[in-house]
């Protein structure tokens, strides 16, 4: 864990050289589904939803914070069709790297491949957290899981994102709250 | 209106490639372009799409429901349509281009609500699950399998006539949306009440 929070602050430090500066509107989009994702975005200011669109509702799957990393990670890795959108929630600054510029600097040495190699076990477990938040059958119990882990998403995401984060209603989730 | 079952889904199956063909082109255009609209009351192309989509949140799982349900082993090869069911079917029927003017319900009116190009998205998405409901209703008996309607629970329709209601009133708003954006909206359509 340690190791990848060191390539996070080497890769925010080399951000600053090398990367690109974008600004989005809200309801700008970074990616959308069918799209196929070339770069990593990191938030410096504002809030982004990573959703799925199905037939009858727009799926929120994960936020991105100011100060996190962000992207559509399965086509990134494989470079199929972006399955998911990315869409700003307010205005936003990012951070652009490309994957080649990304894997530059990962391939560097061999302490920058292990401190990648942590990071990306950090992401597996995020994802295995997110699956027992999906496999809670209780929707106060979903909450607490995802406050402990967020404790600012309140103060940082719209209350009907959070409800389809959470796979409830809106008025579901403001009745668990206010109980 | 009597038809022979696989003639009346091969025309059902013709008509929803061309509208998702038509929606398709439409995601080329600008998001300016999307929500343009002549005056506050009347439709944009996004409005006229979200119209549909809010039809097919509730007809979709509908006619899934009574698909899925249905039982009978030997379905009859011929669809006898229902009084009523062709009455609504030939309401929604585009006839020579023309349109005869209706009222949308509050519920199905998505006038001035924030609209996305995922509603297009929304929309197609939709359309293939129409067109895989329509393969799977091959084997279905489309006069005794009944579904209910969006308007009041005290009629059921024939499964025949709701696919034909339904993809004929794609159809429909589909021209709707194609005239806004060719800005020659036809009188027939003026208004934002349309059906």
């Amino acid at each position: 864990m340690a190791s990848g929070q060191a390539f996070i602050e080497n890769l925010i430090n080399i951000l600053d050289i090398i990367s690109e500066q974008r600004t989005i509107s809200k309801g700008e989009f970074l990616i959308r589904e069918g799209q196929i994702e070339k770069n990593l975005y990191y938030i410096e200011t504002g809030a982004v939803r990573v959703f799925h669109l199905s037939e009858f509702e727009e799926q929120t799957i994960r936020f991105g914070y100011e100060g996190s990393f962000i992207n559509s990670l399965y086509s990134f890795i494989k470079g199929t069709p972006s399955e998911f959108y990315i869409e700003a929630l307010r205005k936003s600054t990012l951070r652009v790297i490309s994957k080649g510029q990304l894997l530059d600097i990962v391939n560097e040495s061999n302490e920058r491949l292990k401190q990648y190699n942590s990071l990306l076990e950090t992401l597996v477990c995020q994802q295995i957290e997110r699956e027992i938040d999906l496999l809670t059958v209780s929707p106060s119990e979903r909450l607490r899981r995802v406050l402990e882990r967020s404790p600012n998403l309140f103060q940082e995401i719209p209350l009907k994102y959070i409800a389809s984060y959470l796979r409830m209603t809106p008025e579901t989730l403001s009745r668990i709250r206010n109980s | 209106m009597q038809i022979q079952t696989h003639l009346l889904i091969e025309d059902l199956l013709n008509r929803t490639e061309k509208a998702t063909r038509a929606v398709k082109r439409f995601k080329e255009l600008s998001i300016e372009q999307l929500n343009y609209k002549k005056s506050a009351t009347e439709w944009s192309v996004l409005e006229c799409i979200e119209h549909l989509n809010l039809y097919g949140d509730f007809y979709l799982v509908e006619i899934e429901k009574q698909i899925l349900a249905h039982k009978s082993k030997a379905p009859s090869t011929v669809f006898k349509s229902g009084l009523l069911g062709n009455y609504f079917a030939n309401l929604m029927q585009v006839k020579d281009g023309k349109v005869n003017k209706m009222k949308s319900p509050k519920d199905k009116n998505p006038v001035n609500s924030v609209l996305t190009p995922t509603t297009l998205d929304r929309f197609l998405k939709q359309q293939e699950r129409l067109k895989s409901l329509l393969i799977q209703a091959q084997h279905v008996d489309l006069t005794k399998t009944k579904t209910a309607i969006s308007l009041t629970g005290l009629v059921q329709l024939r499964l025949g006539d709701t696919f034909r209601f339904f993809v004929y009133h794609i159809e429909r708003h589909v021209l709707q949306a194609e005239r806004i954006h060719a800005g020659r909206t036809s009188p027939h359509l003026s208004t934002s009440t349309v059906g």
